[in-house]
């Protein structure tokens, strides 16, 4: 027994040391592309990415790859990272957000299989072009099959705009709501008629949307500053004329207040992807079968969406290209959204029963009519890596003019300035 | 920590009388009896705390290689007017929270130790916030402060006064964070001054009683010199936890800080360089700022309070 206990303890301090060590040396070792044993397939996504019914259907459509599924909760990218500095346990195939995708394709080479080589090609045409591009890198490597979109569209209270005087049905709503003057026109239109429901719930929030609408950002291809420039200034001012002719509501979304009006009508239009409609929903008791859906004024762009990518550690690339190929394609994809609401990145998608139906909390209004047109017609807009840390200076000056502590011109100079700060860190011109 | 450095020696002799490093040798059943604490606090203590200063001295996006820049990333927080000011709201956030808690807790420990009845009831009852789930908390307190549908805007408006929107105001964000951190932590420190009330010998307070002294002045003259060791243990504890507070402003106004990033903290500022931006370098050179600044104000705290020595 005595021998027994002693040779436990050596024998657990000299694993604990020998894991150190082995966890140490690996950690050093940032370029590694060991492979994983072959035979089967390790995937990972987050909560709710995929499916559950396509998810269970691809593993028992491939009996022989053995698909291992983990459902990685909490902070999906930083655990990613880790995994792969850690250097073992690297997925075989892993999702990647979308809000993700842009600061991984520096180190894509390193990390990720070029689809291209393993004869992605063909199927790439069956997604979305602007949506491909995004998982693209600066020398035409694709690194993911997109997973799902989230195309924008104007989502409002039929009863409280009629009510307003502005029109209630969708196609007269798209035809009078053209441009984001026109809504802001509506706007004081309805703020006589009713003061309590300002038509722009967030003008910071507007503000991001029209960013997305457009076809440059605040980094250009060259990784030079162009945040200072007239697209960016013009989203600027129409968030601040919002602001000054007071038809911003200045709620967050997504915070108590958001949520309340939503069903009190106090928040009477939500600009926002197709899954924002989930959020809506949850909120509203009273009001359901109220909210239409009508196309975002301006033209559409896109919130969100994944990719599925396959690692240099994936011990058979082409087998878990075949896995994607089949648990992203159209038919498989409109039974995710009929499942989950993700919503297809294949347009033949669209035209599945499943997208085809009326939804009852849009008054028996078929989404899909406005939201498939709008995701054929994003804007392709190149996302630099750094592009989310160059953009908050400019939306904590707009909250600034919101709460009316520092006019547009100042807080627009001094967001210029702190961007340029923050891009000059990384390298930026 | 003490006790096992002076058990050896005085074993020594016994072990029959052999050679210095034989005798070290001969010790190794206690030395790894005592490895697993220093184990994991080299892999999950020292190691990181080492790789992160070696950080602040490279350039890394998270997957890339690593690559020595030297200073750089302390010359570009020198510049960074966005660290200044979480700097500035950090300490700040930090007076007005520590303040209101420990003089709170103060006046709370000494009701609850005069008090006869329900004792127990009312030290869980303010010790709950302390265990409550932060975010849960900080969703609450959000909601609490929210402008149109909040308790608090509620209350003004039957009042008769005029609303104040908390979450978009500059200073209304550094109040609602700082109600928040008194919930949790008063009760937390009402429990150890309790503890630290209870070990003063009562023949002092009646001495003083003898020689005419009313409660105030009990106060002042026995009670607070008395508790000053356990003054400054909360007072460091505060300082360590406050200066690193993070859930309530990341939960109550967003991962920039809100309006006029007003609720942005230091800890916030690193979070969001390392885990947003990809700039570990960067972040690590933040984090290396915090820890300079918790030791500066511990220093301070110790010269102010605990200048007379232990009593």
């Amino acid at each position: 027994m005595e021998l027994s206990r002693r040779t436990l303890l050596a024998g657990g301090f000299a694993a604990m040391l020998g894991g150190t060590v082995v966890g140490c040396s690996s950690s050093m070792d940032t370029g590694s592309t060991k492979k994983n044993a072959g035979g089967n397939i390790a995937l990972w996504c987050w909560p709710g990415g995929l499916g559950k019914s396509v998810l269970d259907d691809t593993i028992a459509h491939f009996p022989d790859q053995h698909i291992k599924y983990s459902e990685i909760g909490g902070d999906f990218k930083q655990k990613l990272l880790t995994t792969f500095n850690g250097g073992t346990s690297i997925p075989d195939i892993t999702g990647v957000k979308g809000e993700d995708i842009a600061s991984l394709l520096p180190q894509a080479t390193n990390r990720f299989v070029d689809l291209k080589t393993i004869g992605a090609d063909s199927i790439l045409g069956d997604y979305l072009e602007w949506k491909v591009k995004q998982a693209t890198t600066l020398d035409g490597k694709v690194i993911g099959i997109p997973i799902d979109i989230g195309p924008t569209a104007l989502f409002y209270r039929e009863d409280i705009f009629t009510a307003g005087g502005l029109p209630g049905d969708p196609a007269k709503v798209a035809e009078q709501l053209k441009t984001w003057d026109d809504f802001l026109a509506a706007g004081l239109e309805l703020r006589k008629a009713n003061p309590k429901a300002p038509i722009v719930a967030d003008a910071v929030d507007l503000y991001g949307t029209i960013i997305s609408q457009g076809t440059s950002r605040y980094i250009d291809k060259d990784n030079k500053f162009v945040g200072d420039q007239d697209h960016i200034r013009k989203a600027w001012d129409i968030a601040v004329k919002a602001i000054t002719t007071k038809v911003d509501g200045k709620t967050l979304g997504g915070s108590p207040d958001w949520n309340a009006g939503l069903d009190q009508g106090t928040v009477p239009t939500v600009t926002g992807a197709a899954w924002v409609a989930l959020d809506i929903k949850a909120a509203c008791k009273t009001s359901v079968g109220k909210w239409r859906v009508a196309p975002t004024p301006s033209g559409p762009a896109n919130f969100g969406g994944s990719f599925l990518t396959i690692t240099k550690s994936a011990a058979d690339p082409a087998a878990a290209l075949e896995v994607i190929k089949y648990m992203l394609s159209a038919d498989n994809q409109a039974k995710a959204f009929a499942d989950a609401q993700i919503f297809p990145s294949a347009p033949a998608a669209y035209d599945k029963p499943q997208l085809k139906a009326a939804d009852p909390f849009f008054g028996g209004q078929v989404p899909i009519e406005v939201f498939g047109p709008a995701a054929k017609s994003i804007p392709i807009a190149y996302e630099a890596p750094l592009d989310g840390a160059v953009a908050v200076p400019f939306s904590d000056g707009l909250k600034l003019v919101q709460a009316g502590k520092k006019t547009s011109d100042a807080a627009w100079a001094e967001a210029v300035s702190k961007a340029k700060q923050i891009g000059k860190r990384q390298g930026v011109q | 920590m003490t006790l096992t450095a002076a058990a050896p020696p005085k074993q020594a002799p016994r072990t029959a009388n052999a050679g210095r490093r034989r005798s070290i040798w001969s010790y190794w059943r206690f030395y790894l009896a005592l490895s697993p604490f220093y184990l994991i606090f080299l892999v999950f203590g020292l190691y990181p705390v080492a790789s992160t200063i070696l950080l602040a001295f490279q350039k890394w996006d998270g997957l890339g290689p690593r690559t020595m820049v030297g200073f750089q990333n302390f010359g570009f927080l020198i510049e960074d007017s966005t660290f200044w000011l979480a700097l500035w709201n950090t300490i700040v956030l930090f007076f007005m929270s520590t303040m209101p808690t420990l003089a709170i807790a103060m006046a709370l420990a000494v009701m609850l130790h005069s008090a006869v009845r329900l004792k127990g009831v009312y030290r869980i009852a303010y010790f709950i916030p302390n265990i409550t789930s932060l975010v849960a908390a900080a969703i609450f307190f959000a909601a609490v402060f929210s402008t149109n549908f909040g308790l608090i805007n509620a209350a003004l408006r039957g009042l008769g006064l005029p609303t104040e929107d908390w979450l978009g105001e500059p200073w209304g964000i550094k109040i609602a964070i700082s109600t928040m951190i008194v919930w949790q932590w008063t009760g937390y420190n009402t429990i150890i001054y309790l503890a630290g009330l209870q070990a003063i010998p009562t023949e002092q307070y009646e001495a003083a009683k003898m020689d005419g002294a009313g409660p105030l002045r009990t106060f002042f003259s026995i009670t607070l010199p008395q508790l000053r060791p356990v003054v400054l243990f909360t007072v460091i504890m505060s300082t360590i936890g406050g200066l690193q507070t993070f859930t309530e402003p990341q939960v109550m106004v967003g991962n920039n800080g809100g309006t006029g990033q007003s609720g942005m903290t230091v800890v916030m500022y690193f979070y969001n360089q390392a885990f947003f931006n990809n700039d570990y370098g960067y972040a690590g050179a933040i984090a290396l700022s915090i820890f300079v600044l918790v030791l500066l104000f511990t220093a301070i705290n110790w010269k102010l309070l605990g200048g007379r020595g232990r009593s």
